[in-house]
């Protein structure tokens, strides 16, 4: 199987702190993995070691067979690895519109087809209706959403989704998961997602890598995950 | 009407029926029939306020649309000045006029695209690269106080007024006030048409981004540093060469011209106009330079006091500026509340 | 060859201590609570003609000094109270701010004082014969005063407790006012030494120059190098070294052109040094 995102050996330590070791993670076109784990695992720096953000110590990141392993962040997302951040990033003094536009600029679509392209976009993130609001009065979830549509104006190809349910209600939560199903088999897209809420993770149906203390604990189904012992003994604590 | 010609403050302007665009073509038109009425002095200052305008809406490219401040347009306009004070003086075929305009701007760009090259990519802080201009401003100044064997040193530099050669041999002088009026007026509506235009490009668009949120914008694939070095060399360009057009106007150069203070003016003058608008710039660069000339002639210790402490009120009160503020009740600019860059 | 760099040396040292004494004050304020103080320029030459005006009132140099630098304290002070404490959070508004905050002081200057160009007699006229060269015993003793500043702030901030607050507040804010420690006062303490100091270096070094409205110009850009150069929060170590580096490349260039080439050169060099060491030359930056 030709390896979509491979990460080897991929460690970052912080003066000292260890913050991720020895990472070996793999994931291929078209799928999608969930990563979990108590906090301070090392979730968020491990995606930040993918996307730029972050230099990795040791190890590296390969994308589609290339070595992406302390590119720029730009140069990483020029080629398709977009990252949507735990707080929402999106430009909140312009309208909806404008926010799924600057996306849609940043890939490789032709000029006169841009306008086209945010319209199918924001119908693609149920944000139609929403095109001119200013981002400033929408929801937690719509914003969520909405940076999600940048995701796609942008024509991602691998989506590094950091807590894209948080703040969100359960209904909400719920629309994310079949957005991303949806999207994820409709446009072939990848997803690496960092996810907190259980319900999320089970009912997307996808593999689940456990990160505790930096390391990958263990990876599997989301069945075979919710079981064992030593899952649960690493969210001991957690107010879940 | 789709969302694509407007940021959300326009449209709110359009349903309130004023527009930046209506209010341009009114001022034009405005400019247009002065002459008619009114003769003297008048139009012969107008122009060098237009001039000064120009550095203004240089200014509000780069700090209202990328969020970079720069304190240092003045540098470039002082260095425009002298560009096409020396090219007269010492070029002696074709028009020194033209070849001052087509140098000054590239110099100005390559001034910029330098420092931009050298500050953006290290990512400095914002408030290291106003530094940096104010630096430049305060650089070119001790420059042409120092080279005065170029320069005339504090005694300034004399520019004789240019005129047209067109291409059949035919040459219009503009010495007189009145044509070369409408000289720099079409200048001025051509910059300002072409800065309208820039902003609703894709260029003027990833700006925006960058200055609303810049990570954003680098996630998604732009090279924020890149973009902001060209702006940053539009803007000099600019003011480069409306500095360049300006010596050939007033006649006269001098070091003053690129200082700080006239450098911290132009940032009041955006300040107070919006520096979301080229308009607002541009026409509260001309109403205020008109009364600074007016009061300073009155009142000269106590002008530039009341800059400052304006300057400072602006600040404190109004996020975007005049303009802004009244796109709070609905006309033309933006307004921006939170974090600024 | 020897004598000359001797000389140069000995000039690149007593520049170093001035552009350190004038720096001081805004490594400080901008290293330990962010802010860009633009108006440092302005304190200085407040500093310059405060002490003219004492000593035109009949005050001896030294007590004029000190009144000075006490007065531009409770400027800034108020400054700090009445407009800069609500923007503490806005760095980019401080810098405007303060920036206009030079404006009108310059303008209130030229307007109390006037324009015209005053002079302090030297305080200390002599000077040390060092064999290669005739050094000013005023120089020196600015250089010395400069170094005892430097050491006394040291001791303050790092043996007493008032700096160890300073410090704690610096590293984590949030920590120290749970440890209920008062932040807007701690805050006010350091815009106002900071103002001290600009306003003393200014006293101190006006005897060397004509004292004309922007006087502090000229160090307002060059110590914000130093700082930058040297690094921000390293006030000490960092301003000292930021110092040497600004001061010596200038004397040395400056050997060979004008001052204003000298100085044209040096901030071209410091942007180069900014490209690669965006965070001062102590520290080696990393991308994180």
């Amino acid at each position: 199987m030709a390896e979509f995102l491979r990460a080897e050996n991929l460690t970052k330590s912080f003066r000292g702190l260890v913050a991720n070791e020895n990472i070996n993670f793999s994931i291929g076109a078209g799928e999608v993995c969930c990563i979990i784990g108590p906090n301070g695992a090392g979730k968020t720096t491990f995606v930040s070691m993918i996307s730029g953000h972050e230099v990795p110590t040791a190890g590296s990141v390969w994308f589609k067979g290339r070595n992406i392993t302390g590119l720029p962040v730009h140069r990483i997302a020029q080629m398709g690895v977009v990252r949507k951040f735990q707080t929402p990033s999106v430009f909140s003094e312009l309208s909806v519109y404008r926010n799924i536009e600057l996306g849609v600029l940043a890939s490789s679509c032709p000029a006169r087809e841009r306008h086209g392209r945010v319209l199918e976009t924001l119908k693609h993130v149920r944000l139609s209706e929403l095109s001119d609001q200013r981002v400033g009065s929408l929801s937690h979830g719509q914003r969520q959403w909405l940076e999600i549509g940048m995701l796609l104006g942008k024509d991602a190809q691998l989506l590094l989704l950091d807590e894209p349910t948080a703040g969100m209600t359960a209904e909400e939560t719920h629309s994310t998961g079949e957005l991303i199903r949806r999207l994820v088999n409709e446009l072939n897209l990848s997803a690496i997602i960092i996810e907190h809420d259980i319900n999320f993770i089970r009912d997307l149906r996808a593999p689940v890598t456990v990160l505790h203390l930096g390391r990958i604990l263990m990876e599997g189904s989301f069945e075979e995950i919710a079981g064992r012992e030593e899952v649960r003994e690493v969210y001991l604590g957690e107010q879940k | 009407m789709s969302a694509l010609q407007s940021t959300t403050a326009l449209q709110t302007a359009r349903r309130l029926g004023v527009s930046e665009s209506g209010l341009a073509i009114v001022a034009l038109v405005g400019f247009a029939l002065l002459p008619i009425f009114v003769s003297g002095y008048t139009i012969y200052i107008l122009p060098q306020y237009m001039l000064y305008g120009v550095m203004a809406m240089s200014l509000a490219l780069l700090w209202g649309y990328s969020g970079i401040l720069s304190i240092g347009q003045a540098g470039f306009f002082a260095i425009g000045g002298y560009i096409i004070g020396l090219s007269f003086k010492w070029i002696d075929f074709g028009n020194p006029a033209y070849i001052a305009f087509v140098v000054a701007p590239c110099v100005g760009a390559a001034l910029a695209g330098v420092l931009g090259y050298f500050l953006f990519r290290a990512g400095v802080r914002a408030a290291y690269f106003v530094l940096v201009t104010l630096a430049v401003s305060i650089i070119v100044e001790q420059v042409a106080v120092s080279q005065s064997q170029w320069t005339g040193g504090w005694n300034g530099m004399y520019v004789p007024r240019m005129s047209l050669t067109l291409g059949t041999g035919t040459e219009i002088s503009l010495f007189d006030d009145g044509p070369i009026y409408y000289f720099v007026l079409v200048v001025v509506v051509a910059i300002y048409i072409l800065l309208r235009w820039l902003v609703t490009s894709k260029f003027g668009k990833v700006l925006l981004g960058i200055r609303e949120n810049e990570d954003r914008v680098i996630s998604l694939g732009f090279d924020a540093s890149l973009y902001k070095t060209a702006a940053f060399m539009m803007s000099g360009a600019l003011a480069t060469l409306a500095g360049a057009l300006y010596g050939t106007h007033a006649g006269f150069v001098s070091p003053s011209l690129g200082g700080v203070l006239f450098s911290t003016e132009v940032v009041v003058w955006v300040a107070i106009g919006g520096r979301n608008s080229f308009l607002g710039a541009l026409l509260a660069t001309i109403v205020v330079a008109s009364l600074s000339n007016y009061l300073s002639a009155i009142a000269p210790r106590y002008w530039q006091l009341v800059i400052g402490v304006v300057f400072i009120v602006v600040i404190i009160h109004f996020r975007g500026g005049i303009a802004g503020a009244l796109g709070r009740s609905g006309a033309f600019g933006k307004h921006k509340r939170g974090q600024d860059g | 060859m020897l004598s000359t760099t001797i000389s140069v040396l000995i000039d690149a040292t007593l520049l170093t201590f001035t552009l350190a004494l004038a720096s001081l004050g805004l490594a400080i304020i901008f290293g330990l609570i962010g802010v860009i103080n633009m108006g440092h320029g302005a304190m200085l030459t407040l500093g310059a003609y405060f002490t003219w005006w004492t000593m035109e009132a009949g005050f001896p140099f030294a007590a004029a000094a000190i009144i000075a630098a006490t007065c531009v304290a409770i400027i800034g002070l108020a400054l700090e109270h009445f407009i800069i404490r609500h923007f503490y959070d806005k760095p980019f508004e401080t810098l405007l701010i303060t920036w206009g905050f030079f404006l009108v002081t310059t303008e209130v200057i030229k307007i109390a004082f006037g324009t015209d160009i005053h002079n302090i007699p030297n305080p200390l006229p002599g000077s040390f014969d060092l064999g290669v060269q005739q050094v000013p015993a005023y120089r020196m003793l600015l250089a010395i005063i400069t170094l005892g500043l430097f050491l006394a702030i040291g001791f303050v901030f790092y043996r007493t407790t008032i700096g160890i607050k300073v410090r704690a507040l610096t590293q984590n804010r949030e920590m120290a006012s749970l440890l209920g420690l008062d932040i807007g006062r701690t805050y006010k303490l350091v815009f106002v030494t900071g103002s001290f100091l600009a306003g003393l270096a200014g006293a101190l070094i006006c005897p060397m120059l004509s004292i004309d409205p922007y006087i502090g110009m000229v160090f307002l850009v060059r110590a914000f190098f130093v700082v930058i150069v040297g690094g921000i929060g390293q006030i000490l170590g960092g301003t000292l070294i930021g110092s040497f580096l600004i001061g010596g490349s200038e004397t040395l260039f400056a050997l060979f052109s004008t001052q204003t080439f000298a100085q044209t050169v040096v901030f071209a060099l410091a942007i180069i040094v900014l490209r690669f060491r965006p965070l001062g030359v102590l520290t080696s930056a990393t991308r994180t």
